[in-house]
């Protein structure tokens, strides 16, 4: 419960605030149609974008949408071992484990959901993971027509189209098998 | 100066047989055993200070001794097991003079009350395994065996007991689960074999060598064998030294004899032009002399393990200029390796360690850490198991790496032995 | 009794004890994974090292016999170097897979590693690879890898399954777990194993990747499997049962408990159980609230027996429920009249004794049932209700909750269809039941995880059974049932155990204990 305090004399003169917030905002409109925005040197206009035509870049530690890797057979990497759903402040990850034919995988998940309404997209299930085989990826546009389109599975997570076939992850059973390890 | 007391007769090609050995007074102890009390033998047998001769040197009178009065059945086990490498002295004699063992055995079985005793002997030793079984049946057939021998009224059976060659079936617990049709793993002690051993019953092991050394304390009695050897390690003992001398093999001197006079003297010294470099006197487990120890070093118990050593099985490994330390050491441990039953921890996975990091260095890729992880890893061996092949594997390497530190360092940093023209371990 | 200072605390055990027992009963931490209260001590871990005073050399714990005045001690810088080098063999040829592994979370590698090591591995070399997956039987699957050698299974076919089908093939560090020809692990206690393994090597085929330890609670109760009653723990969490295993009970079962009794889950879980009352006939019928369905029920049968005689109606009683619920149920057949027919699934078996812990008796309050029936009163011979069955109104059964050990169910089924109506308080949802000729009723019950109560098991030990979790919330426990068909409300009386209210496991706990 939050406090509840009763409202100063002060704040009750609010249009004082709204002079000062208008006055930014149109100083601020002012100068876009005054000066022109540019690319080689820092302007004093404020940068917009033209989206959804123009893009922006983000950085390459952004922590967008979730990719989960695969072998290099293009099997799925994770092993489901619920480390990432265990340290999800979010608990946003469900994921369901089976057993699998092969011996030297003995172990895969049958479902992987990742409800993206919950993600705070706080990064802990990437570093959670021992085998690298979820990675928060470069993506942030997460419009969706209807609710259950929020639910990602295993199809979206790991072989949605921008992924072209998937994510190799770095981490290798076969490598590490011959390496003695 | 050699001193033949069981091996006396060894030249004689029919000593192996009943009546050879007959003539050369055999059995005769055995008749004058049964005019004592069997306490009269243990008492004997104490104040001669025989000490065993399989390895640990335990007195053997103290542990007959030990058997508990119960009224249990007692079963004698000779160790015939001869599995410390570099030994070969139990097995001339099996060959040789069966019949020393079998009334040693007999005369034993009389003093500690048992009415069946079994030769555990390796499954290598086919010659061994048959003069014993010739042996045992002619002894049989002379009525040195079975009901009321000799007319005392004392039974006793005997039987061989073929093993399949392990080198754990040599430790005394290990033998008996081997023999109770088990495993061949040690047992936890206690209880100690002497109160529950053989099918949990009291068991007395006795190595080949100690057992025949009983006829000769009855013969010459307590003075004449305390005539040899120290006052703590009386009588005589066979040596098996093998390794770069030019003359191999068993040799018997007193106790206390000096270890320089072994090599140079009996065993005819090195090679031309070789320098002695180490030795081992102990068998494969017994931790290394190097050439300035071994000049003043004793063949007796208390001064070898003055100099950090043992005495141990009596065999006596020569090694000369010629040979790489880092190699020996790599052997060693594949040996240990293959051996370890895998019971406890620290020895199944040591010596596996052990082996695969002398052997990395042996191909090259060794880390100069490697050698102190190695001296680490051996110091956490010691003492830390149920038997002692952890402690077998890990004394030669601590000693090893203690005495020849530098040729392991040469190695990890050259990739090459320091012995030029060495090559690389043969497995 | 023997006096001995332990860390320097004053403790007395029983002659015979050793150290390790003397640990145990001090409650101090001592590093083993051999050493089994249950079993015979093996000493290969070479973990529960201690230093005694007087004796230069390290001595393990669990071999060593406590003596009057010893002085131990398992704190100095020797012993834990000694443990830490203990475990550092014990893991060196390891595979580390705990991300794949069922024991996670549990295991004894993971909890020692934590209290005792926390060392930096200097292994380099590669580690000895041997078989993963290994198909051990039905019930069970092994890896030898991650296998410590500790013993303890092949140690528990020995001394206490008695059954000798495993061993320790091989030798030195290639030394595996095995059977003699790879053939099954397959006996009626196989599932302890598994239990005693300290870490991933045996992992039970119905349990493995079904779920996470660390998302379980668990909680002690008693065994409803048999009338042997032995003290188990249900792991559970919010979506069901998931496995169950043995808690230590010396009068009872010891540590173990057979594997017979862990498919529990199979008829106390959500998806076979009857969810809501229902009313019909030939699978035709509708749902109903259970308080109201009951309620209806007691109405009814008060009419039938006003009307028609109490000899037309029969109440029908299995050794499935509580003493509590046993008698709230017979009172009211006694004041209704009626009478009181004992179920027993079957007959021929309810001696049967295996020698360790199964009986044939697969009631656990066959015992108190019979006690109830002599002290309200009631009761009359099976061979009377088979004959009069056609002539009855009402069979009013209270069914059996483990319908896995009433084969029986459907041949009873058709003997009460001959009656006009029959009324069954049953907790699993059975086909049969809804397919019956004549009119039926049937009333959610609840099952042993879900109600307080007592059973008294095959020698009369009474043993408390606890309310663990709520799977069907409209379920009736017999007692609330019978209240309810005599007319009485159910009313919260204050005694609701406000401790049960206030923890909830699944909302907010320590993070990864969930």
């Amino acid at each position: 419960m939050s406090l509840v305090k009763k409202p100063s004399f002060k704040a009750s003169w609010y249009l004082i605030g709204i002079f000062k917030g208008m006055g930014i905002t149109f100083s601020n409109m002012i100068r876009n149609l005054v000066k022109k925005a540019g690319n080689d040197k820092i302007s004093l206009a404020m940068k917009t974008y033209n989206y959804p035509e123009e893009k922006y870049e983000y950085g390459p530690r952004f922590k967008g949408n979730h990719v989960l890797t695969v072998k290099k057979d293009g099997s799925i990497r994770c092993t489901a071992c619920m480390l990432c759903a265990t340290n999800c402040p979010a608990q946003c990850i469900k994921i369901t484990a089976a057993e699998s034919d092969d011996n030297t995988v003995e172990k895969y998940p049958i479902s992987y959901e990742i409800d993206i309404l919950r993600c705070v997209f706080c990064g802990y299930c990437e570093e959670a993971c021992p085998v690298d085989a979820i990675r928060m990826g470069p993506e942030w546009q997460t419009a969706a027509l209807n609710g259950s389109d929020f639910s990602y599975d295993i199809k979206h997570l790991a072989y949605r189209a921008q992924l072209k076939g998937g994510i190799v992850s770095r981490v290798d059973e076969e490598e590490r098998h011959k390496a003695g390890i | 100066m050699e001193v033949k007391i069981l091996s006396e007769h060894y030249h004689k090609d029919d000593f192996q047989g009943l009546t050879g050995y007959k003539a050369n007074g055999g059995y005769e102890m055995l008749k004058k055993a049964f005019t004592m009390k069997p306490q009269e033998i243990i008492d004997l047998v104490k104040a001669a200070g025989l000490r065993g001769r399989g390895g640990a040197g335990f007195p053997t009178g103290v542990k007959w001794g030990f058997l508990p009065d119960n009224g249990e059945p007692r079963y004698l086990l000779c160790n015939a097991d001869e599995g410390e490498p570099g030994t070969f002295k139990d097995r001339e004699m099996m060959e040789r003079a069966p019949h020393q063992l079998v009334e040693g055995m007999i005369i034993s079985a009389f003093a500690i009350g048992s009415k069946k005793s079994y030769i555990y002997i390796r499954g290598e030793y086919d010659d061994s395994i048959n003069s014993c079984r010739q042996a045992i049946k002619e002894a049989y057939d002379a009525g040195l065996l079975g009901k009321n021998i000799m007319g005392s009224g004392f039974d006793h059976d005997m039987d061989v007991y073929c093993g399949a060659g392990a080198y754990i079936c040599g430790e005394e617990t290990g033998m008996i689960s081997s023999l109770e049709g088990k495993k061949g793993q040690p047992k936890l002690k206690p209880p100690f074999p002497a109160v529950q051993g053989y099918l949990g019953k009291p068991t007395i092991v006795n190595n080949v060598e100690t057992l025949a050394s009983v006829i000769y304390i009855l013969r010459d009695g307590v003075d004449a064998y305390r005539k040899y050897g120290t006052e703590k390690s009386p009588g005589t003992k066979l040596f098996s030294v093998s390794g770069n001398v030019v003359k191999p093999g068993n040799y018997e001197v007193p106790l206390g004899y000096p270890l320089k006079d072994l090599i140079f003297d009996l065993c005819g010294g090195l090679k031309p032009g070789r320098k002695l470099k180490a030795v081992i006197p102990g068998g494969s487990s017994a931790p290394i002399l190097t050439a300035e120890e071994a000049m003043v070093a004793t063949l007796d118990y208390e001064n070898l393990a003055q100099h950090g050593s043992m005495l141990g099985s009596g065999a006596v490994m020569v090694i000369d200029d010629s040979n790489c330390m880092v190699d020996l050491l790599g052997v060693t441990l594949h040996f240990y390796h293959h051996e370890s039953c895998g019971q406890c921890t620290p020895c199944r996975e040591g010596t596996g360690w052990l082996d695969k990091i002398v052997h990395s260095i042996l191909d090259g890729k060794g880390r100069l850490q490697d050698i102190d992880l190695m001296d680490e890893v051996a110091g956490h061996m010691m003492g830390r198991t149920i038997c002692a092949l952890s402690d077998a594997a890990a004394m030669p390497t601590l000693s090893f790496l203690k005495k020849f530190r530098d040729e392991f360092e040469f190695y990890v940093r050259e990739g090459r032995s320091k012995v030029k023209g060495q090559a690389h371990a043969q497995m | 009794m023997l006096k001995c200072k332990i860390n320097g605390q004053d403790v007395e055990v029983a002659e015979g004890s050793s150290i390790i027992e003397a640990f145990k009963a001090t409650g101090q931490d001592i590093a083993h994974y051999c050493w089994h209260p249950g079993l015979s001590v093996a000493g290969v871990c070479r973990l529960c090292m201690v230093e005694i005073e007087g004796n230069p050399r390290l001595q393990i714990a669990c071999n060593t016999q406590v003596q009057e005045g010893m002085v131990i001690n398992n704190n100095s810088d020797k012993i834990k170097d000694a443990v830490k080098w203990g475990l550092d063999f014990h893991l060196i040829n390891h595979p580390l897979d705990c991300p794949i592994c069922a024991q996670a979370g549990e295991c004894q590698l993971q909890i020692q590693y934590m209290k005792f090591g926390q060392y930096d591995p200097e292994m380099a070399e590669r580690k000895v690879k041997k078989r993963k997956v290994v198909d051990l039987g039905p019930k069970i699957v092994l890896d030898t890898e991650r296998c410590i050698l500790c013993s303890r299974c092949v140690r528990f076919t020995d001394e206490v399954s008695k059954t000798n089908e495993l061993g320790i093939f091989n030798r030195g560090d290639h030394s595996e777990i095995g059977t003699v020809d790879d053939r099954p692990l397959d006996n009626p206690y196989s599932v302890n194993t598994v239990d005693i393994c300290p870490v991933g090597a045996l992992t039970s085929r119905e349990f493995r990747f079904q779920q996470r330890v660390w998302y379980l609670k668990n909680e002690t109760t008693v065994c409803n499997g048999c009338s042997t009653g032995c003290s188990t723990k249900v792991y559970f969490n919010e979506e069901g049962m998931w496995r169950v295993k043995p808690d230590h009970n010396d009068d009872v079962n010891g540590y173990w408990m057979c594997d017979e009794g862990r498919g529990t889950p199979r008829f106390v879980n959500k998806d076979s159980r009857l969810l809501s009352a229902w009313n019909g006939q030939k699978d035709e019928g509708q749902d109903l609230e259970a308080g109201a369905a009951a309620k209806a029920v007691g109405q009814t049968l008060k009419k039938v027996v006003a009307e028609q005689g109490s000899d037309k109606v029969a109440f029908v009683v299995t050794g499935q429920y509580t003493d509590q619920e046993n008698r709230a149920f017979l009172s009211l057949a006694k004041d209704l009249g009626v009478k009181v027919y004992h179920w027993v699934n079957n007959p021929e078996k309810m001696d049967e004794f295996d020698g360790l812990l199964i009986r044939g008796d697969k009631n656990p309050n066959t015992y108190g049932l019979k006690e109830a029936m002599k002290e309200v009163g009631v009761g009359s011979p099976w061979s009377e209700l088979e004959s009069s069955v056609s002539d009855l109104e009402y069979v009013v059964v209270a069914g059996p909750e483990n319908h896995f050990a009433y084969s029986d169910l459907t041949d009873k089924v058709d003997l009460f269809s001959k009656a006009n109506h029959q009324v069954w308080f049953v907790a699993g949802d059975h086909d049969v039941l809804r397919a019956a000729s004549n009119k039926v009723s049937l009333i959610p019950t609840k099952t042993y995880v879900e109600k307080d109560g007592t059973y008294k098991n095959f020698e009369g030990r009474e043993q408390r059974i606890r309310r663990v979790m709520t799977l069907v919330p409209g379920a009736l426990s017999l007692t609330e049932a019978s209240k309810l068909m005599s007319g009485q409300e159910l009313l919260v009386d204050g005694n609701v155990s406000e401790s049960y209210r206030k923890t909830n496991f699944f909302s907010s706990n320590e993070r990864g204990y969930l």
